[in-house]
Order: C-alpha cells, then sequence, then structure tokens
C-alpha cells in the first residue's frame, strides 16, 4: 500500500518559489515583510478577528496574520483578565487562545499559533467584556490576594451551601476560558488505524533524517507532524546542509521520502499517547484548516499506531524567563520571533530587545536587522558576548547590556519599554521597545518517553531535562533527546532510523547521514528575575513565582502537590512552557537541585483531544451497534415501539389508533393471548448448537439438573450457577438428536453464556468430546400462545404433522413441516403459560413467519405483542427472569432448589451448600398483591412487616418485578422477601421511600393465574 | 496492547477479554469419592476466593472473543504490562487432552 | 386453506440502497456488495479427529482445509479458517438439503452447525478499500501481512466477523469479504458505508453462484 494521508505535506513548498512574484499585500497587514517567507502571496485571505475584518495569505497561521496586522492584544488571562498577546509560533502557545468559528461549531481554547488561517475565518478573544481593550473583570488584578495559590481551598471555604449557589457561578464568570458550543458539534469525527515497522514523530532534522534512514532500508515508516509543512525548526532558523540552503535540502528530502512507497507521510497529526506494546495515538486536524469540513469529511481523525519501533524526533520548546511583567503582549519567545520572520514574513516589532540567556537566542539578531528592523538591545546575564555572535555586535553595531530584564512597561497594546538591571552593579535602565524577545534556554519534549512512567534524567550543560528510560521499542533523538544542534541532529536522527529499521528487520541500505556545521550550544541557567509586580511562571493558569513560593512556605514542596494547589501546568497546554520553571524556582525556595526536586508524572494526551474526537463515529445513532431481530422491520412497519435491551432493538409493544396509554395497548395484547392467541419474536434469546459424543455429560455439568437422560424430541427448562453457588442463567435445552443439544439462554446472558460454557470446555474439561456454535442469528424464533395456538398452528403446518396433545405433548422439541415448503423446528414449551410453542426458522424467513402467522391466526383474532405483554404474562405466572436472576440469589430463593441434583458434579454445586446460601431466613421469591386493588405497586418498593418502623432491621425484601394483571384486574409483583414462603397470607407493609408511598399488600404464591398449569398442558 | 494469540497472531486488546489468575485448578468433585465435605468445600473456596495480588509475571486467562473463541494462558508482567508468552488452553482446539488439573 | 410464501429477506433489505453514495461527482473509490444466497456452514473438529476432519473435507472439497488463518479455494466452496481445528464451508445456496449432505461427509468426525442465515456476507473492494478498512478494522492489511488468501477471526464494532481477502485477489483488485452476525448487519452496513463515503461508494446486491 502506498502512503496515505489527505494532507499535502508539501503542498505550500511550491510558493516558495513562487512568493517571488508578490500580490500587493493588503493595508491591514502593516507588520507584513516583503521579504521570503513560505506564505502564497496569491492567495490573500480575509477573515475577522473580534468582528474586524483583516487579511493574511494562504499559509499564514491565525497568528502569524494577526502579527502580519499589527496585533498584539490577543485576549486576556485566567484569573486576573490581565492582557494578554502571543507569546510562541507552536502548539505551546499558553497564552493566545481564541474561540474559533461561530453557533455550533464555536471552539474554545483554540491556540491561534497552531490555527491555519482559512477565507472567512472567524475567531475572537475570549474572556472579556464587553470589549477585549475595556475588560471590566480586570478589575480581578485588585482583588488578585484572593487568587492566589490555593484560592480555592481558602477563600470560600464557608458556608458550604454558598459553593453551588454564590462562590462557584461568581468564580466562573470571573476566571475561565472560552465558552463551548452549546449546540451538538454538526461535525464528524473518526477513529483510524494504522501499522508501520517505525513510527518517527516529529519531522525536523532529525524526524527527517529518521525516516530517509528507514525508509531507504524498506522499512514501513510513519512520518507524523503536527504542523502542516515538514520540516521544523529548518522552516525558520534555515541553515546550511550538506552544503545546500536548508530549505533547498528540505525539499529534497521531501521529493525522496515521497518517492518511497514504504514511507507515509502524516503533516496536522500530533501524536498524543504512547501505549503498551507498541501502540500510539494520534490526532489529525483533517478539515481544521477550513471553515467547514467538505461533504463526507470529518473534522478530525484519532489513529491509532502500531509500531515495531518509535524514533521520536519531537524537538525541544524554548522556555521563558520568569520576570515581572513577562506576559505583557509584545513579550515573545525569540524563536517565535524568528518563526513569524522568516517563515511567515511578519514582523512582531520594529524596535526589538532581545534577552537571552544562551547562545541560540542570539540568532534572532540577525533575523531582525536583515528583516529590516532592529535590534534595541540584547540583554544577556551571562556578561559575555558568545564567541560566534561576536560579528554581530559589529555587524549591526549592537548595543548589549550585561544583566536581566526587571520590569516591563506598556498598555493594553503591549511593551513599551523595559527596565534593565545590572546584577552586579545593581544601576538600572530604561530601553523603549515594541517587542522583547525572550530565551530562557531549551526543553526537549520528554513528554512521549515518559509516558510510561519514565524519569527524565538533567543534563546540566544544557540545563534541561532529557528522556531517562523509554518505553520499550522507542528511541529519542535530536533536540528531544537534548542535542540541540542541527548536525547533532541529522547524525542522530539517521542512526536512530536506521537501528529502528534494522530491529525490524530491514535489510537495505539507510544510506549516509547529511551533514552540517557544528554549532555552539552554551547556556547559564536563569529562572527567575525577582523584582515588584507579577512574575508569572504559568500564563495560562495565571499562576505567579510568588505563588510558587507560597506554595513552599504553606508546606506544599513536593512537585506533584505544587502543581495541584497551584494549578501550575494543568491548563490545556499542561505546562509545556511553566513546568521546568516553576520546579526550578521550588528548587530554589526549597534549597534543592533541580532534580532532587524533580518532574510531575507525564501522562497522555500530550495535546489536547476534542472529546468528540474520541467518540468518532461512535455517537448518536451509532453510539454502539445495534441488533436487530429478523421481523423488525415488519414489526417497525405494524406500529411497534421499540425498546433497547442491552444491543436489541426489540417491540415493546403495538399501539393501535385510539388506545390512550402503552397500559391499554399491553392490556389488550394480554388478554388477545390469553383468550385467542398471539406471538411475540423472541429471536433474542441467546441459542448455541451443543455438539459431539459428550454433549449430554457436558451440559450435566453446566446445569443443575440432568441433561444426559433427556429424550431425543424433548425440551427441559434448565438452570445454571456460577460457581460460587449464586444462579448465573437459565433457558430451555432441546435435544435434537443423540449428540445434538440446542440450548437456549436469556437476552441478556447470550454473551457471557457463551464465553463461560467455552471456559467449561476448553479450560475446565477438555478432556469431553464437545463442540459449541453460536445459532443465536441463525434462527429467526417467535413464541405463539394462547388457546387457540394449536388451530393456527395447523393452518400453518404441513397436514401430515401431529399437533395433538398426544402427538406433540408438553415440552416436545422436533422439526416440523411447514405449508409452502419451509422446515421449521416447533418447541412445545411456555412462558406465558397458555397453551403455547415456539416455532423458529432461518433467519431468512423471519419477515415471511410474521406475515404467515398473521395470516394462518386470523380467524383466530392473532395478536403480535411484545415484551411489555411478555413480561406481563411471566409475572402472572410467577416465572423468574432478569430482575430475580439478579446476582444475588440462590436456586432455592427462585423456588427452583429442588432442581439440583445430588447425583453428579455441577458448577456451583459444592459452594451452594454453604450456610449462608442455605439459611432458612433468606429472601425467597414470592407473589405481592396491594390489599387496595386500586393501588399501582412500584418495583423496588421495600417490604417491611405490618406495624413496624420503616429502617434497615426491620426491612425484609423488596418488590423486584410489577406489572398491571389484565387476570386480576390489579397490580400484582413478586418480590424477594425474607422467609417468604411461609407467609403466604401475611399482610405486610409496602414501604417507598423514594416516591413517598406506604401501603399494606399480601403475601401470596408467585403463581398467581392458573396454578394448576392446565392451560399450557391442554 | 497488544496480545499474540497463538493461532490469529498479534491482536489489539480490545479483540480479548480478561478473567483473571490462572493458577487455580477447579478441584476434582467425585460424588460418591471418600473426600469429606469440609476439604471440598476448602478447597472450592480456596478456588473461588483466594487470589495473589501479584506484582510481576502472572499466569492469566483470556479469552479471544472478538476472534478465534480461544481460551488463551498468558504470562503477564503486571507492573510493566508486558505478555512474555501466550498459550492456548488444553482443550481449545480438537487435540484429545486430558483434564485440567488431573 | 390460507397459501403461504416464504419470501425471503436479507438482513439488510433496508440498509442497503444500491447506487452510488458519497465522494466527489462521480468518483468510486470503494464497491461495496452483499452477496446473497450463500450456504455457510461451520465445522469443527471433534475432539481427537482432526486427521479424520482433514480427509473428510479433501474428499468433498478437493483441497485440505486451511489450518492457519487463511481462506482456500475448493470444488465449489471456500473453505475459511474460523479457529484451531475448525473452518466454515461458503458456497452458493442450492435447491435441496447441502447442509445434510454435508453432515453426512464430515459423520463422526466433525460438528457441523448451519449458519448460513447467520451470517451475512459483505464485500469491499475498490483503491479506498483499504482506507475505508482501516477506520473499522484494526488488522494490518499490507500485502506482506495479509495476502490474498489471509483469514482472521477479527471484531468491528466489537462484534466478531469473518474476514478474509479473497484468494488471487492482488494489487488495486484486493477483494476483502466479511461474514458479519445477522443481527448486527443493519448496524454494522451504516458503519460501513460512513468509513466510505468519503471515497464514493458503489454498492449492490450479488447472488452468489
Amino acid at each position: 500500500m502506498s502512503g496515505y494521508s489527505r494532507s499535502e505535506p508539501l503542498a505550500r513548498t511550491a510558493p516558495m518559489e513562487a512568493n517571488v512574484r508578490k500580490g500587493v499585500t493588503p493595508a491591514s497587514q502593516s507588520h507584513r515583510l516583503p521579504g521570503d517567507g513560505i506564505i502564497d502571496r496569491r492567495l490573500p485571505l480575509q477573515f475577522s478577528f473580534d468582528g474586524k475584518t483583516m487579511t493574511g495569505f494562504a499559509g499564514d497561521t491565525l497568528a502569524s496574520a494577526l502579527v502580519a496586522n499589527g496585533v498584539k492584544l490577543v485576549g486576556r488571562s485566567f484569573k486576573y483578565h490581565r492582557p494578554r498577546g502571543i507569546v510562541t509560533a507552536g502548539s505551546e502557545e499558553p497564552s493566545a487562545l481564541v474561540e474559533m468559528r461561530t453557533g455550533a461549531r464555536r471552539e474554545p481554547n483554540t491556540r491561534a499559533t497552531t490555527q491555519e488561517l482559512y477565507d472567512g475565518l472567524i475567531a475572537n478573544s475570549q474572556n472579556r467584556w464587553p470589549s477585549l481593550r475595556r475588560d471590566f473583570m480586570s478589575i480581578n488584578q485588585l482583588f488578585a490576594p484572593i487568587f492566589v495559590a490555593g484560592f480555592y481551598y481558602k477563600t470560600f471555604m464557608w458556608p458550604a451551601k454558598f459553593w453551588e449557589s454564590i462562590y462557584e457561578p461568581m468564580i466562573r464568570r470571573a476566571a475561565g476560558l472560552g465558552k463551548s458550543a452549546e449546540l451538538p458539534d454538526p461535525d464528524h469525527y473518526d477513529k483510524a488505524w494504522a501499522h508501520c515497522d517505525v513510527l518517527v514523530v516529529g519531522a525536523g532534522p532529525a524526524g527527517l533524517s529518521a525516516a530517509l534512514a528507514a525508509g531507504r532500508a524498506g522499512s514501513r515508516v510513519i512520518l507524523v507532524e503536527e504542523d502542516t509543512l515538514i520540516g521544523g525548526r529548518l522552516l525558520s532558523d534555515g541553515g546550511e546542509i550538506d552544503g545546500l540552503d536548508a530549505r533547498e535540502w528540505l525539499r529534497g528530502a521531501a521529493r525522496e521520502l515521497v518517492s518511497l512507497p514504504n514511507v507515509r507521510i502524516m503533516t496536522r497529526t500530533a501524536l498524543f499517547g504512547v501505549y503498551d506494546g507498541g501502540t500510539y495515538a494520534a490526532l489529525e486536524r483533517v478539515s481544521d484548516n477550513v471553515a467547514m469540513p467538505d461533504r463526507h469529511q470529518v473534522r478530525q481523525r484519532i489513529w491509532r499506531i502500531v509500531a515495531k519501533r518509535s524514533v521520536v524526533t519531537a524537538g525541544a520548546i524554548e522556555r521563558p524567563i520568569v520576570f515581572p511583567g513577562n506576559d505583557r503582549p509584545g513579550v515573545m519567545m525569540a524563536s517565535a520571533v524568528r518563526t513569524y520572520v522568516n517563515r511567515f514574513a511578519a514582523l512582531p516589532g520594529k524596535r526589538v530587545a532581545l534577552f537571552t540567556n544562551n547562545d541560540d537566542g542570539w540568532r534572532t539578531v540577525e533575523t531582525i536587522e536583515r528583516a529590516g528592523a532592529h535590534i534595541v538591545a540584547v540583554i544577556d546575564p551571562r556578561h559575555e558576548v558568545p564567541a560566534q555572535y561576536q560579528r554581530l555586535v559589529d555587524t549591526y553595531d549592537l548595543r548589549v547590556l550585561a544583566g536581566v530584564v526587571s520590569e516591563v512597561k506598556g498598555g493594553v497594546d503591549g511593551v513599551r519599554s523595559i527596565v534593565v538591571a545590572n546584577d552586579k552593579n545593581g544601576l538600572t535602565q530604561r530601553i523603549d521597545t515594541d517587542c522583547l524577545a525572550v530565551s530562557g534556554g531549551w526543553n526537549p519534549n520528554v513528554g512521549l518517553s515518559c509516558f510510561h512512567r519514565g524519569k527524565p534524567t538533567w543534563r546540566e550543560d544544557i540545563a534541561a531535562f532529557v528522556p531517562g528510560s523509554a518505553p520499550k521499542g522507542m528511541a529519542t533523538a535530536g533536540a528531544a533527546n537534548g542535542e540541540l544542534s542541527l548536525s547533532a541532529c541529522l547524525r542522530e536522527g539517521h542512526g536512530a532510523g536506521a537501528r529502528a529499521a534494522a530491529e525490524c528487520g530491514a535489510a537495505g541500505k539507510p544510506g549516509e547521514a547529511s551533514k552540517a556545521d557544528d554549532e555552539v550550544y552554551a547556556i547559564a541557567p536563569l529562572w527567575h528575575v525577582k523584582g515588584k509586580g507579577k512574575a508569572f511562571v504559568d500564563f495560562q493558569h495565571d499562576v505567579t513565582a510568588s505563588d510558587v513560593t507560597l506554595a513552599q512556605r504553606e508546606g506544599f514542596e513536593s512537585v506533584e502537590h505544587l502543581k495541584r494547589y497551584t494549578t501550575l501546568g494543568m491548563a490545556t497546554d499542561q505546562g509545556k512552557t511553566s513546568n521546568i520553571n516553576g520546579l526550578a524556582i521550588m528548587a530554589e525556595a526549597t534549597g534543592r537541585t533541580i532534580p532532587e526536586t524533580g518532574t510531575t508524572i507525564y501522562r497522555p494526551p500530550y495535546a489536547p483531544v476534542a472529546i468528540g474526537a474520541f467518540a468518532g463515529h461512535h455517537r448518536d445513532e451509532n453510539f454502539h451497534a445495534t441488533r436487530l431481530t429478523p421481523s423488525h422491520h415488519w414489526a417497525a412497519k405494524q406500529g411497534a415501539v421499540f425498546v433497547d435491551t442491552g444491543l436489541w432493538k426489540r417491540a415493546q409493544w403495538y399501539p393501535r389508533a385510539g388506545e390512550k396509554d402503552w397500559l391499554e395497548t399491553v392490556t389488550r395484547e394480554v388478554l388477545a393471548v390469553r383468550n385467542g392467541v398471539g406471538f411475540c419474536d423472541v429471536s433474542t434469546l441467546g441459542k448455541v448448537d451443543v455438539r459431539g459424543a459428550d454433549a449430554g455429560v457436558f451440559l450435566d455439568r453446566v446445569y443443575i439438573n440432568s441433561f444426559s437422560n433427556l429424550a431425543v424430541g424433548k425440551a427441559r427448562y434448565g438452570l445454571m450457577l456460577r460457581e460460587d453457588g449464586i444462579v448465573y442463567d437459565d433457558g430451555t435445552t432441546s435435544r435434537l438428536a443423540e449428540d445434538h443439544y440446542f440450548l437456549t439462554t436469556t437476552t441478556a446472558k447470550a454473551g457471557p453464556v457463551m464465553q463461560h460454557l467455552e471456559f467449561c470446555r476448553q479450560v475446565l474439561f477438555p478432556e469431553l468430546d464437545v463442540q459449541l456454535t453460536s445459532a443465536t442469528d441463525q434462527w429467526a424464533q417467535f413464541s405463539i400462545a394462547g388457546p387457540n395456538t394449536r388451530n393456527l398452528l395447523r393452518a400453518l403446518a404441513d397436514p401430515s404433522e401431529d399437533l395433538t396433545n398426544e402427538g406433540f405433548p408438553f415440552m416436545g422439541a422436533r422439526e416440523v413441516k411447514l405449508r409452502g415448503g419451509v422446515t421449521a423446528r416447533l418447541f412445545r414449551i411456555s412462558f406465558s403459560g397458555e397453551m403455547a410453542f415456539e416455532i423458529s426458522v432461518p433467519a431468512r424467513y423471519g419477515a415471511a413467519m410474521a406475515e404467515n402467522l398473521m395470516i394462518a391466526g386470523k380467524p383466530y383474532g392473532v395478536t403480535p405483542y411484545g415484551t411489555e405483554a411478555l413480561g406481563v404474562m411471566r409475572i402472572e405466572k410467577g416465572h423468574v427472569a432478569g430482575p430475580e436472576l439478579n446476582g444475588t440469589t440462590t436456586a432455592d430463593d427462585l423456588g427452583l432448589g429442588k432442581m439440583m441434583s445430588k447425583k453428579k458434579d455441577f458448577i456451583g454445586r459444592v459452594m451452594a451448600g454453604r450456610e449462608a446460601l442455605t439459611a432458612p431466613n433468606r429472601q425467597v421469591v414470592v407473589g405481592i398483591k396491594p390489599i387496595d386493588k386500586a393501588r399501582r405497586l412500584r418495583s423496588g418498593a421495600h417490604v417491611i412487616p405490618k406495624g413496624a418502623i420503616p429502617g434497615p432491621q426491620t426491612d425484609q425484601g423488596y418488590v423486584t418485578s410489577v406489572c398491571f394483571s389484565p387476570m386480576l384486574d390489579q397490580w400484582i409483583g413478586l418480590g424477594l422477601v425474607e422467609r417468604g414462603r411461609e407467609r403466604t397470607g401475611e399482610i405486610i407493609r409496602i414501604h417507598d421511600p423514594l416516591r413517598n408511598e406506604d401501603y399494606e399488600a399480601e403475601i401470596c404464591s408467585p403463581v398467581f393465574y392458573d396454578p394448576e398449569g392446565v392451560r399450557q398442558r391442554g | 496492547m497488544r496480545i499474540a494469540c497463538p493461532f490469529c497472531g498479534e491482536r489489539e486488546n480490545g479483540e480479548f477479554t480478561y478473567l483473571g489468575d490462572a493458577s487455580p485448578k477447579r478441584p476434582n468433585f467425585a460424588v460418591d469419592g471418600g473426600e469429606s465435605p469440609e476439604r471440598v468445600e476448602d478447597a472450592f473456596y480456596d478456588y473461588v476466593y483466594l487470589r495473589d495480588n501479584v506484582a510481576g509475571v502472572m499466569r492469566e486467562y483470556w479469552y479471544h472473543g472478538g476472534g478465534c473463541r480461544s481460551w488463551l494462558v498468558a504470562e503477564r508482567n503486571t507492573v510493566t504490562h508486558e505478555f512474555i508468552s501466550v498459550t492456548a488452553a488444553p482443550g481449545a482446539g480438537a487435540a484429545s487432552a486430558v483434564r485440567a488439573g488431573e | 386453506m390460507a397459501d403461504f410464501s416464504w419470501n425471503v429477506q436479507s438482513p439488510l433489505q433496508q440498509a442497503l440502497v444500491p447506487g452510488r453514495h458519497g465522494g466527489a461527482g462521480t468518483q468510486v473509490g470503494v464497491t461495496l456488495e452483499e452477496v446473497r444466497g450463500v450456504s455457510l456452514v461451520q465445522v469443527m473438529a471433534r475432539r481427537g479427529r482432526v486427521a479424520e476432519t482433514i480427509k473428510a473435507a479433501k474428499k468433498l472439497f478437493s483441497v485440505e482445509p486451511p489450518d492457519t488463518p487463511r481462506a482456500v479455494s475448493g470444488r465449489n466452496a471456500t473453505l475459511i479458517w474460523s479457529g484451531p481445528d475448525q473452518f466454515m464451508v461458503l458456497s452458493a445456496r442450492q435447491t435441496g438439503d447441502q447442509f445434510a449432505k454435508l453432515t453426512a461427509g464430515f459423520a463422526g468426525v466433525a460438528s457441523l452447525s448451519d449458519q448460513s442465515d447467520g451470517r451475512c456476507l459483505i464485500r469491499i473492494a475498490g483503491s479506498g478499500a483499504r482506507q475505508a478498512l482501516a477506520k473499522f478494522s484494526s488488522l494490518d492489511l499490507h500485502d506482506s501481512v495479509f495476502p490474498a488468501g489471509a483469514a482472521a477471526t477479527t471484531a468491528v464494532d466489537h462484534t466478531a466477523v469473518n474476514f478474509w481477502r479473497e484468494p488471487g485477489s492482488v494489487d488495486e483488485n484486493a477483494v476483502f469479504n466479511m461474514l458479519v452476525f445477522t443481527s448486527f448487519a443493519d448496524s454494522l452496513w451504516h458503519t460501513i458505508l460512513d468509513s466510505c463515503l468519503e471515497y464514493g461508494v458503489q454498492a449492490s446486491v450479488a447472488h452468489a453462484a
């Protein structure tokens, strides 16, 4: 199979050349650069943000388009409603969260940095009222003390009843993120499986190298990339590989990967989970880049990927530095600044200040200067310009300041100036700037390697955690492994890809690794600049450095406690930019090292996944698979009302015009059966073909009664126990031949009983020659009941069939020929207590059988009846069903104790003899009749002695099944009542606190109707 | 999670049902046998209720109900979820088998 | 006396609407076909009688039944592995008692169960078939793993199905067969159809020959 992905990883590489033919940049894009960028200027797109119309280009994200339009303020923060802007250019974005779309498709908390721009896109800022610029709730900042760490636990303690009515609604209105749609999601989602030898996660230089190596070697490779394009940081930082410009190399790598039929590239696909045995989960955003999915297309799709090996090349995330005012719009990660300029040709600021504690941040200088903007200052706490960047200082006449940023000044429109403090001499100076680029170093993406409780290890030289041990079959490479230089990424990725392929048995050659110059990466860790004003650790949850130190002072020193007490890292971004900073500040406060402090446990999902995507196809009528009986469509045509019985749809009753309610319908159906004849589809009963020389012995062991002595042509009621002595299931089993039994189960237990029987056959009694096949779906089975049953059957059956009491006695079972040439199985069994048969024909004749029963029974007023009438008649006859076979009752409780054979071993025999299961005061099945005949008996009501005060001490049982009995013209029921059989005739009290009812009833025999059983034997 | 059915090959765990510890053997119970009722009852009590809570490799019953309907005995590490081996129950196929526990 | 007609009804009588569904324009990426009029018999070797069962099958179908998950074409029938020491015999339904004939052929060595009405046979083919199948089947259908004639008992929507790739069907012409439980057929058809719609579907009814 060739590679399959709906998205086209290279679709936008062509415009890299095409953008030379520049279109006219609309005026609104005040910060759009004329130069390079991977956007298609021939395709301008219109979009609206907070009702204001703007334009961008194909290839933009919403964030890059906002940057190009000079928008800095994009939202208000969670607790304090502080103005917030765009911080990153990737999926780690903690700040620029917007509400996408409107109406039923409205989706809150969408990261503007990953939302592809499309024509007609509508986005709104969230968590502000009445407008983004004038937000009344920003008054929360004045009440900041009540929103500190643990405020949920401290502030709203008392009185408890205020929680629901006052505190919670108030907090929810004030603090929160976007509003979700209030209508059902009109879009579809699905789930799919994919299989490969080598799964490569992330298509940056390391991932591309890994995929190339494994693909060339001949492995089946899947390369997943959450971005719309492959390339990773190459798209933003460029460089030189194998003597080529990075983008040129990228095009070559892409061409080669696409040419390999064993490589499948899946873009817009974020890996979010690592599960046991090499199973991975990824979310493909199939249609998030359009206003509405194409017809028959899904919005998102979850992939379950089964891979023998995986190479995680998920890169690294640049981390912020925690300093006062670091959340002001216009404060942006340095790598994001470079991405906006180089990839999107959008300029985040014209006078950019750079605050970096590491060499990588210095890359930003050249990007900004070449874009025609200016670096107003570089602030580096290391007091030394890295050697490799010394030339920049001269070229651009850079102002380099040794120190830290200690304050950020500005308004809702963002940064206007910063204050730089020299940490050695304490002097401060103010620098005017409209954008502060920050780099605190890089955190390798260790999450995926830690989902199986792997612990990351600390690497001092890069001041970051790297993967410790990875789940079986997984390797990490490149920046995700702490190797931050391009050359190392290419080398490590290639090596990991080649190794994974070899481990999967690929025999081909992986080729040579691509090469780049080695760069130096040096860093002096800087976590927190102390000063006045809020310094944010977690932008999304508004957790500040002082919240972390407060948590420490209050004793919440463990990182797991810190997380829960402050909610640090618990927002939708899962702390991708904040966790390490938070624990570093905690380490400092407690005087421990960072590795001693440790990380919280990493758990999936790595990226937010919509519940709709998890549900996939399984919603509404497709929530679960359903089963239809062979006469389903016939019954629907008769107007049947269906009820869900497990997965089955069963006809519950067949209403007729003029009937005022279901009770009238059901009563009519019961009377029609008891006075004439009716039929009911009982195909849902589980049916099992039991064959083999030892079939009888086998059934003796699974039933409490004997079946090896059942004559061919006879049926018998059987009861199964669990091994602990409790009743499991019941049903009739017929012997159709010496070595062939036909076993039936209840509808509910058909599946579990089949599994149990297979366990008995394969595990417990493997010495027996017995074979089992489910025949449930093979047969359409109908119960025909009522005094005219025989007349109906005589009309239907071939005249040669003897249906007299002698020719076909009660509990007989055999094949009969029907008129018209069909052979049926006929069983003389009765659930209703009437003269009754069950008849089964191959399922294809099910609908015809229903029609023919109507024809044959017409002279007798034949009436189709549903499960409700079936239930009424079984209660009138005292037959037990699900409510009595409820997992607590013994055979004797059900009045069936005498069936238990003493001559054989059977499942449950020994344990059924235990003292508590044979105690004389057990609750047993009885009949219950209210004294007041007009009173409606309700199931679930308690039984207590007359005159007793209701309570646990006086409770003696409960009502299990109830119905209105047309034969007795009153509500009756079955119940489980202590010593019930000895108490026939006793007046008891029915107590129903749920419905506030209390009345008297009489204990009676459970067989209300025809106790001698004359009718069914007649 | 993936489970390698000895008949079907590796399959996703949704096709399987877990039963539990495969170590306890159902006691033989001869109706007219010489064993005292108490001993039989004790043996069944152990069989039905007593289980070790193993942290490590454990033998377990799994049913491939969404597949070939075979009962399987798997050795699985309860700490890492790794399957060490999966074999068929003695009566899974049609080969002559002796009763388990004998 | 009234006359009784015994019209047969497929479980897909309502769900299957012949014709084109989904897709864009006239594109047909997947063909879905219900094959009606089949005879299907489950054959399970009796304990200790595997060799005799193989012999009996060979006599009836001129081919040994598969002992691994495969489907093999024999005389007038396809034998599909369905579990250890068991297989299904699929053939066109004929007049006369096919089941009795088979029972006689395997008398004493295997237990048979007529499943002709217990399953519904759905065939999936076309350039989009594997992609559509990936949405409801966890099987790896790559040529190297699931070649022509490969079979599996597996689950779709938590429901057991017998699945095999038509022996001899190669490359883009691969044909996948699914036997689904009759009572689930209507529901699974909707799941299958929904999964195929984006590729364009041609749905039809065929009769086993």
